[in-house]
């Protein structure tokens, strides 16, 4: 484990919703926070972040929803990383997430899902966490 | 370890019992009383010009704002049915939504669009989708906006323009707006989101195109609004949406007029579609100060000699980003009061945004609440019973002034750089969003944006449930399948021949109006997705997944 490496996170939207408001600051406030962020902007697809994950060797993998597509787009994300074998590759979430889906979603191996009104704190403190812990 | 943000907050709060600062939202800074002297100038009457205090002169006594929350998802047999239960409850006009990959000119069968599928608003495709969404629902009696911007709004009205001629509805009764739009229909002016599947200056040719062919055969109908709404919605501040947005209605009058229209016959038809935020007293002043220097624009500089050209009619939407997922029932009060800045302001029409707007699209029961708020304000509160009310507050003179003054400031530098559409392709209004949106983090993370029981007052143990709407997996399917089908079992040949002879006349003559030859690939079943790609295909674009 890299304990003194910056930790890099790719962050993009997947589908073609383009609300990005949230992921933008978000963006920043990881930045700010000694983060390397990796912004793949709008329009991915679950093939074109895996591949980008792969490219860039991320730590994780951080995507931001808002019209209901989240559960589609997150089964084919979790199953081509299954396939490619990158299931070490942390998934975070967040946005316009249901509360019903929340645990559907963390079952399917999700490791955060920050919806609107997270606090800035809430999310450095949960993700320097994740790193930290034991394999 | 570092202290919670919320300790922090409320601890500073708490020992003054003060807000954090005196300013509006967009930095302007509130005086601790305003006298007569803040007041300057004559206050004239509303509905003279430059209109401050309203476009018309009896405003709501004469008749109410429009109700017009926006609807939209799935089919649009469901969403027709949406629009009978709103107008059941008293919503008084339409505003459709159709989904994201109708937005963006991709067919479902894509297999970029196959995820947002009737998530977002409506799925619209073919000429049976339109006939299908407004069945029973009068095209002369009900005002109808459709909720959709250029290159699509092309294809979407000659879809209408259809419907009406089988319902046998003349086109100069047609009341209604197309937004129209492509810098700020889809989600605002930022870069990657209007770019990507359509070039921006050919979306404007043809925005042009629908306004030009509808100018000319629909008189009543609104050819553009300008989406200041969406402006806002990107994080920038009342200051900029008012800037931004009058500066793009410039751009189009000024493209209409090179295209040999006057500007007394088509600028009556074009309509904005503003935020209000939950700064009240500035919302109300910005939206007043819209209508001043609208005015003034059209008559000075455009040399517009009708009055209505000269009108800044507006819709608005109460704005979603005070909204929050934390206590949901907040939210009501929240629009509540966006609403009555809206009534207060003097707008046309009012979307009062749901309450489970953190959550998803707006259930039947939340949609009703946003018409009963609206209703509660209109006929219970007496405040629509004199014109303009707060008209010569001190306040509020002075800080429409003062929005006046810095709006102005920012068209000029707008206008200086060669116009909205130009700071647009040269990324400077992306820098301004990307700006603001991190201010907009800095102000949540230090509460100089409070937002109660989110960073003030938080309570961790709140567990409100509200009721939230559904989608369905399985409709998804079934949509994508039956328009594969469709595909596949039409009559091949009239198609193939009219997207050819759509595709040869952007090829040959790619400032040609291309409305008539949209129409006729529309008639001949052509999809949406169709019509696009052989558009996309005559200029050379090449968009993802092709």
């Amino acid at each position: 484990m890299e304990k003194y490496g910056k930790k890099r996170i790719l962050l993009g939207k997947m589908g073609l919703d383009a609300h990005d408001n949230g992921i933008v600051v978000v963006a920043k406030w990881l930045l700010d926070s000694g983060f390397e962020v990796v912004y793949a902007g709008l329009y991915n697809s679950p093939e074109s972040l895996v591949q980008t994950a792969i490219q860039e060797g991320v730590d994780a993998i951080g995507c931001s929803f808002l019209g209901g597509e989240h559960l589609y787009y997150t089964r084919r994300l979790i199953d081509l990383m299954n396939e490619k074998h990158i299931d070490k590759i942390k998934l975070i979430l967040g946005g316009v997430i249901p509360p019903e889906d929340v645990n559907e979603l963390k079952n399917l191996g999700v490791a955060h899902i920050f919806t609107p009104g997270t606090l800035r704190d809430t999310i450095i403190e949960a993700l320097n966490n994740l790193f930290n812990e034991p394999e | 370890m570092k202290e919670k943000e919320t300790m922090k907050i409320e601890g500073s709060y708490l020992e003054g019992e003060r807000v954090p600062n005196f300013k509006t939202l967009s930095g302007i800074e509130y005086k601790e009383v305003y006298t007569p002297e803040d007041v300057t100038g004559a206050l004239e009457l509303p509905g003279d010009y430059p209109f401050t205090r309203g476009i018309h002169k009896t405003m709501y006594r004469g008749r109410l704002w429009t109700r017009r929350q926006q609807s939209g998802y799935r089919s649009a047999e469901e969403s027709n049915e949406r629009i009978k239960y709103l107008l059941s409850v008293g919503q008084t006009g339409i505003n459709m939504d159709p989904d994201l990959p109708t937005h963006l000119a991709l067919d479902p069968d894509d297999p970029l669009a196959q995820g947002d599928v009737g998530l977002q608003g409506s799925s619209l495709v073919i000429l049976d989708d339109m006939i299908d969404l407004y069945r029973d629902i009068p095209l002369d009696q009900i005002s109808n906006t459709m909720i959709v911007e250029a290159p699509t709004s092309a294809v979407i009205i000659a879809q209408y323009l259809l419907l009406a001629r089988r319902r046998g509805t003349p086109w100069e009764k047609l009341i209604g707006t197309i937004m129209n739009c492509p810098l700020t229909q889809f989600v605002g002016p930022t870069y990657q989101a209007i770019t990507t599947f359509f070039p921006i200056e050919y979306a404007v040719k043809i925005a042009l195109d629908v306004m030009e062919y509808m100018i000319q055969r629909a008189p009543r109908w609104n050819i553009v609004n300008i989406n200041a709404y969406n402006i806002r919605e990107t994080g920038v501040n009342a200051i900029q949406e008012a800037a931004f947005a009058l500066a793009i209605a410039q751009d189009y009058v000024r493209r209409l007029i090179e295209r040999g229209l006057e500007v007394d016959v088509f600028a009556p038809r074009i309509g904005f579609f503003s935020a209000v935020h939950i700064d009240f007293f500035e919302e109300i002043a910005k939206l007043r100060a819209m209508r001043r220097i609208w005015a003034r624009i059209m008559k000075e500089k455009f040399r517009a000699k009708n009055e209505r050209s000269m009108w800044f009619r507006t819709a608005c939407q109460t704005s979603a980003l005070p909204l929050t997922a934390q206590e949901p029932l907040n939210n009501i009060v929240r629009a509540g009061i966006q609403t009555l800045a809206a009534v207060l302001g003097g707008v046309q029409s009012i979307h009062t945004t749901g309450y489970d707007e953190a959550f998803s699209l707006p259930t039947e029961e939340s949609h009703k609440l946003s018409i009963r708020t609206q209703q509660i304000i209109a006929y219970e509160t007496s405040v629509v019973k004199s014109v303009d009310p707060l008209g010569g507050s001190y306040l509020l003179e002075r800080l429409t002034d003062e929005l006046e003054e810095q709006i102005l400031e920012l068209l000029k530098v707008i206008e200086d750089r060669g116009g909205f559409l130009q700071c647009f392709l040269d990324r400077w209004v992306e820098d301004q969003i990307t700006k603001m949106r991190y201010q907009l983090g800095e102000n949540f993370v230090s509460g100089q944006q409070p937002v109660i029981g989110v960073n003030l007052f938080r309570d961790e143990r709140d567990s409100t449930k509200i009721s939230i709407f559904r989608h369905s997996d399985e409709w998804q399917r079934q949509r994508i399948q039956e328009i594969i089908d469709h595909k596949k079992n039409r009559r091949q040949e009239p198609i193939q021949r009219a997207l050819e002879g759509l595709e040869s006349q952007v090829r040959k003559t790619p400032e040609e109006n291309c409305i008539e030859a949209i129409m006729q690939a529309v008639e001949d079943g052509a999809t949406l997705g169709e019509i696009m790609d052989a558009i996309r295909r005559a200029i050379d674009f090449k968009r993802p997944g092709l």
